[in-house]
């Protein structure tokens, strides 16, 4: 099977991009070195091209309730040019994709899913759709995604864009949406249109002194945030509760899932923990972790913090948080933390 | 293009081996090695006094994405190890053939296992 391209995939070519299959795309997952790009996010500014993840279109009169139905959080509650981070979970209260709602107008809606979940999310949505009066559309193949990320993000789009974005909100301008968002853990944005224009903007941020950012430093500046990562830290058998992530819960609506959260809720589970490496070494994703010489879980992520210069790592353990667990890397066990995240 | 000095011997897995001036050989990997692995986070080397045939895994060399075994490039025994990588792994990236050398070995074997600088470069292409 050939590999999908992003509209953009020519430049991040003549970069000098090394170019991975990730999710079925053939992109960059580093342009120089992942440590140098993951600190020009933290320190300046970093453009990413995210145009592999999902566009879906939700319209109608019943467009918000439907969204409340299908998501964890409630959709009539947000008001115009909010974005909000929410899961979609199946019957059983596991997470099918963590996506972003963004409110154009109470009956006008957009989604975007990762990219390797487009096509799930897609039929979901219209599986579930039958009692509202909702138009929903998949305009995933039209649209590019450009995240500005880094503390001199706002500086760039104001110099572009010349319009005043707040964090978590999105404005409108000509074809283009511009959404105070992004899985940095910095400030910053992502650009979404239609993808005739997307040549145009990559170029002006990149003259304007944006660094290009591969899918290698995404990974570790996500995990120093503790954000999850689909496919890797939730695959389609783990719920919202245990990855940690109840606050993107809202309990006083009805959706697909509470009942099974609510049962959940009353009694233990494993939830998706920080472990903070002690010791020299790297986390992988994989590798066992153990208890008092007993092996109680396995890391979902892992890499090396390139900020805290420590190993870090993501597991789902029934282990309060300061426990001392061991990680095995070749054969030796290494002393590690259980920590909150994020870890920075 | 990566360098690949005259005077060190090679294998096809991107070790180098330093000239045998009668005290050991160092050891480490080739310009080409550290530019395809980028960014070295972690460095694990073997213990002092360890021997090793040639092709045996004696150290790791890992980046934020990848772990990557090093192999024995001629067989013999380590004399010493290179303990600046604990600090700084990066200098194996900034300077492969100089202060990012591994190990120091004694070999119990001679050369003739080893490809020479053209040799080496052939087997990139």
């Amino acid at each position: 099977m050939s590999l999908a391209q992003t509209c953009l995939h020519d430049n991040h070519v003549r970069l000098g991009a090394k170019m991975v299959d990730f999710a079925g795309w053939h992109m960059p997952i580093q342009y120089t070195s992942i440590v140098s790009e993951h600190n020009a996010v933290r320190e300046r500014v970093g453009i990413f091209d995210v145009s592999h993840m999902g566009q879906i279109f939700v319209s109608g009169k019943d467009a918000s309730s439907f969204l409340s139905y299908v998501t964890t959080w409630d959709v009539n509650k947000l008001s115009d040019g909010d974005c909000r981070y929410c899961h979609i979970l199946n019957n059983d209260g596991h997470i099918i994709d963590d996506t972003i709602v963004y409110t154009f107008s109470n009956q006008d809606y957009m989604l975007v899913p990762n990219a390797s979940m487009i096509s799930k999310v897609f039929d979901w949505l219209n599986l579930n759709s039958s009692k509202f009066e909702v138009d929903i559309y998949n305009k995933s193949e039209e649209f590019f995604c450009l995240a500005v990320q880094g503390p001199e993000s706002l500086r760039l789009l104001r110099q572009y864009f010349n319009l005043p974005i707040a964090p978590f909100k999105l404005t409108k301008s000509d074809d283009l949406i511009i959404s105070g968002t992004g899985y940095t853990g910095e400030k910053g944005y992502e650009i979404m249109g239609p993808i005739s224009e997307s040549q145009k903007i990559w170029e002006s941020f990149l003259e304007m002194g944006a660094i290009p950012i591969g899918l290698g430093a995404r990974d570790t500046l996500r995990l120093e945030k503790g954000y999850l990562l689909s496919g890797t830290d939730f695959n389609g058998s783990q719920t919202t509760l245990e990855s940690g992530y109840s606050w993107v819960i809202d309990w006083n609506h009805d959706f697909i899932g509470k009942e099974r959260l609510l049962v959940q809720k009353k009694g233990e589970y494993e939830c998706l923990s920080g472990i903070l490496l002690e010791e020299r070494g790297v986390l992988r994703p994989g590798l066992e972790v153990y208890f008092e010489g007993e092996k109680i879980s396995e890391l979902t992520s892992g890499s090396l913090s390139p900020i805290l210069k420590r190993g870090i790592g993501l597991s789902y353990l029934d282990m309060p948080i300061g426990s001392t667990v061991n990680v095995s890397i070749r054969n030796k066990q290494l002393k590690g933390r259980v920590i909150q995240t994020p870890f920075l | 293009m990566s360098e690949i000095p005259d005077n060190l011997g090679y294998t096809k897995d991107h070790e180098w081996v330093g000239p045998d001036k009668g005290d050991g050989v160092k050891v480490g990997i080739t310009d080409y090695a550290q530019d395809s692995l980028s960014d070295v986070v972690f460095v694990e080397l073997p213990n002092v006094g360890d021997e090793y045939q040639r092709g045996e895994v004696m150290a790791v060399a890992e980046s934020v994405k990848a772990a990557s075994d090093i192999y024995a490039p001629i067989s013999g025994k380590i004399l010493a190890i290179n303990e600046k990588l604990e600090e700084s792994p990066e200098l194996v990236n900034e300077s492969p053939y100089g202060s990012g050398w591994m190990v120091l070995m004694k070999p119990s074997e001679d050369r003739s296992a080893l490809l020479d600088s053209d040799s080496y470069k052939n087997s990139l292409d």
